[in-house]
Parts: structure tokens; sequence; C-alpha cells
């Protein structure tokens, strides 16, 4: 009897210790808290859904690590990861050189273009040229805003906080076009509230839009990135990544 | 849109559940920094009225200082550059990095700023307490403590009611302000809600309807205070 109390002892000492081990496996994703679908967008109740937060779980299960999601806003996520609030960034972040020069990226993970919209009845063309006095709407903090700022200086470019207020801009005519991430306004297109809108071509290809989309983590932590390089690669070779894609995206968003 | 769209919307789709955790969160931070700024007022208005003089500079630069800054500067400067700046000092000492959350944020700052605005209030009742008072008090050998507790509080407490319970309105809509930082409080309770579902103006009128709760209960509470702190005082009928 006295043995098997002290087997069973050992057992659940060394139970405890394995699941210290894995409980200090802790990482801390940053989201931002506005609604992005397909990408990220949370439910009355609280949960999170779409791409990105099924990608998370999918990377973490892989990691076998214990990961939470710190909410913020969009502009807030690059210097959350800068004063350690946050671990990694899965959250549409493309690879640009000047996010490079404050944050490490993973490989890409989708890639993306830069979609116009306008209004359905109106003719324009989206060239520096084309929109000169036009007011553009874009979202502060992204690769869009860093294009417009560059090219279109004869335009007014207004700055949002998130993208719901652009498209209720739009709306409302308070501006003329906006341009935002293809893979996001273009299903929104089909929504009856955005009847009067419509794709005004997508924007060429630029440097300032970066290299695909891939995971932030804080500059020199080289051991986790690589560890997460590791993760969405056996996801995307087991097929496990294809699965995810298809219940929120109809094309391959794997290569341009 | 039908009473049952409105029933789904809420009930269903769990909208008012995240709007109700986002009102206790929004009183959460209210009533922390109350608390932190009646303190500091406290402080404050002791100082100013008894203190040292290098002390009277210090508290008339605070005071004049945080009541000149837009607190929504504040929320960021401490957030972003505060957080780095606290995470650099820590480093330096070799400790582990702290996570400054949004809710410890927005209780810091507002609790400051709060401090700057009631220690002036407090200062204010203190001075209007009739001198006599005080120092039939002092006449009797009360000490320091004694005499702030059973004195200079309770014949402070009629006079300050009324612009204190003022600010702690003022301050339940101005935590509204970390809303910037994605601190899901509940403004940012309510824009998610809006732009999940579209249906604007329900939910910002939903989100006023819950301050409005929010200063409907404090209002009848500060009344509910003030009557017992003023039931010695004098009635003017």
């Amino acid at each position: 009897m006295k043995k098997t109390l002290l087997v069973t002892l050992q057992a659940l000492l060394l139970a405890g210790i394995a699941n210290t081990t894995f409980a200090a496996d802790k990482l801390v994703f940053g989201i931002a808290l506005e609604p992005y679908p397909p990408f990220s967008f949370k439910s009355g109740k609280g949960e999170w859904s779409g791409f990105e937060p099924e990608m998370i779980t999918a990377v973490c299960a892989r990691m076998q690590a214990d990961c939470t999601l710190n909410e913020m806003s969009w502009d807030g996520l690059i210097p959350a990861l800068k004063s350690q609030q946050v671990d990694v960034v899965l959250n549409s972040l493309s690879i640009t050189p000047e996010r490079q020069q404050v944050i490490d990226f993973t490989q890409p993970y989708f890639f993306t273009r830069a979609l116009w919209i306008g209004d359905r009845g109106l003719e324009l063309d989206p060239t520096p040229d084309g929109l000169k006095g036009k007011i553009i709407g874009v979202q502060g903090s992204t690769t869009h805003a860093a294009f417009v700022k560059k090219y279109y200086g004869a335009s007014s470019v207004r700055y949002y906080n998130d993208q719901d207020d652009i498209l209720a801009d739009l709306r409302s005519g308070r501006i003329d076009i906006m341009l935002a991430d293809q893979l996001v306004v273009e299903p929104l297109l089909d929504n009856p509230d955005n009847s009067m809108l419509a794709s005004k071509g997508v924007a060429p290809m630029d440097p300032l839009f970066g290299d695909g989309v891939g995971a932030g983590v804080r500059k020199g932590n080289d051991a986790l990135r690589e560890r997460l390089n590791v993760a969405l690669k056996s996801l995307r070779d087991d097929g496990s990544y294809e699965k995810i894609r298809q219940r929120y995206f109809k094309t391959d968003i794997s290569a341009l | 849109m039908t009473l049952s769209d409105i029933s789904r919307l809420f009930l269903a789709d769990g909208w008012l559940q995240a709007l109700a955790q986002g009102m206790v969160r929004t009183l959460g931070i209210s009533l922390g920094a109350f608390v932190l700024g009646l303190a500091l007022g406290l402080i404050v208005a002791m100082v100013k009225l008894k203190g040292p003089r290098w002390m009277v500079v210090c508290a008339n630069c605070y005071t004049t200082l945080y009541r000149a800054v837009p607190e929504l500067l504040l929320i960021l400067l401490l957030y972003y550059a505060g957080a780095d700046l606290i995470n650099l000092t820590l480093a330096a000492f070799g400790q582990p990095s702290v996570e400054i959350n949004g809710f410890i944020a927005a209780i810091v700052v507002l609790g400051i700023v709060q401090g700057a605005y009631s220690g002036e209030i407090i200062r204010g009742a203190i001075e209007s307490i009739p001198h006599g008072q005080i120092e039939a008090a002092k006449a009797y050998g009360i000490n320091r403590g004694l005499l702030v507790r059973r004195v200079i509080l309770p014949s402070m407490l009629p006079f300050a009611i009324a612009g204190l319970s003022n600010l702690w309105l003022v301050l339940v809509k101005e935590s509204a302000l970390i809303s910037v930082v994605g601190y899901s409080e509940l403004l940012t309770a309510g824009r998610q809600a809006a732009a999940s579902t579209k249906h604007y103006l329900l939910f910002y009128l939903a989100v006023g309807a819950f301050y409005y709760l929010i200063t409907l209960v404090s209002s009848s509470v500060f009344r509910q205070v003030e009557v017992r702190f003023e039931r010695w005082m004098p009635r003017h009928a």
C-alpha cells in the first residue's frame, strides 16, 4: 500500500514537472481588435475566428506552445511587439523593408495584392494623374498608406484606424476612392450594403507593398522565428494549411 | 428592423454580453482611477496648504501640467513610450519585462489627471472650513493625524462632494479614451459590435444607453452620500 502510494506520488510529481516545462512555453500573439474578415473577426460571444486565428491555433499545436491572444489596435501591434507585450504578430502584416528595420519576419504565409474601390457610377483612373485632387482613404500604418503617401502627393489622403470606417466614408461620399487588401475587400463588394461600390482595378506591384505576409517577431528572436518557420512549413507540407485556406478563400493565396 | 432581429443580435449573437463586459471594464477603470485620483488629490491639497515651499512648487507644477495636457496624449505616451521605458529600466537592472495592459495604463493615466483636478477641489473645500474649528481642535491638543481624520475630512466633504461627483461623471466618459489602444471597454465593445453586424445606429445607441445607465445609478449613489455627509450642516429652507 505504502509502495503504491509512493509510486503514485512520484508519478504525480513527474507529471507536475512535465506540466511546468510545458506551461513555461507560453507565447502571446498580438491581434488587432477590429473586424477584418475573412482574416480575423470576433463574435459577440468573444470567440475569434477567421483564417489567421485558425493559423495561430494550428501553428501553436505544431510548436506545442501554450498560446494566448492579446487584443489591441492595429497600429499598436508593432509597438507592443517591441515593448515585449506580445511575442508574435500573425495578423496580415506584410513584409516590408521599412518594417524589417524594427522587427523580424518569418517566411511569408500568404500573398495578396492591393485593390482600388470606388463608387460604381464614377469613372476613376487610379493612377497618380487620374486621382489628382481626389480624396483617397487608406488605413493608417499599412502598406497601402505607405504606397499612397509616396506616389499620390497630388491627391489628399485620409488615414483611418480601421477598414470598416473607410468603407463607411466611401459609401457616404466623404472620400472618392480607397485602397485596401484585395482578399479582404473583394468579398465585401458582394455585400448588398456595398452595392454602390465597385472595383477600380488592382494596384501595380511595388516594393512598398512588401514581399508577402509573414509573422512578425522581435528583432533578434531567431529561435522563435525558426520555430515558427518550421511549424508553418510543416503545416504546408501535410496539407493542413490548404484545408484552413479553403475554408476562407476560393483561390490559392500561398503564391502570387 | 424588427424586434426579433434586435433580440437575435443582442441575445443569440451575444453582443449584449459583450457590451455588459465592456461596461464592467469601464466601471473598473473609472473606479480605480477615481480612488487613485482621490488619494493623489488629498496629498496634493495637504501639500499645497501646509507643505514646505519646494513641495508646494512641485504640487503646483503637477496640477498645472496635468490639467494642461490632453488625457489622450498621456494615454498614448504611457501605453507605448512608457511601456518601453519601464522595460528598458527593468532590463538595466536585469529584471524580466512587465506587461502594461490597457487596464492598468488607463487607471494610472486617468488617476494622475484626476489627482490634479481633485487636488484643487479638495484644497478649495478645506479652505472653506471656518478656521475657528481647526483652531479649536488644536487648542484641545489634538494631534495632526486625528485632526485630519476627525475634523478636516468630515467638515471638508460637504463642500467637496458636489465637485467630486462631477469629476466622477467626467471620468466615466473619459475612460472611453482608452479605446485608442484597443482595450475592449464599453466603447470598443460597441464599435466592435457595430462594425461586425453593420448595425451602427442600434449599437451606438445601445452604448449611449449603457453610459446613461452608469450616470443614472452613480448620481443616485452620490445623492445618498451627499445626504449622509451633510447631515450635520444647517438646512436652508
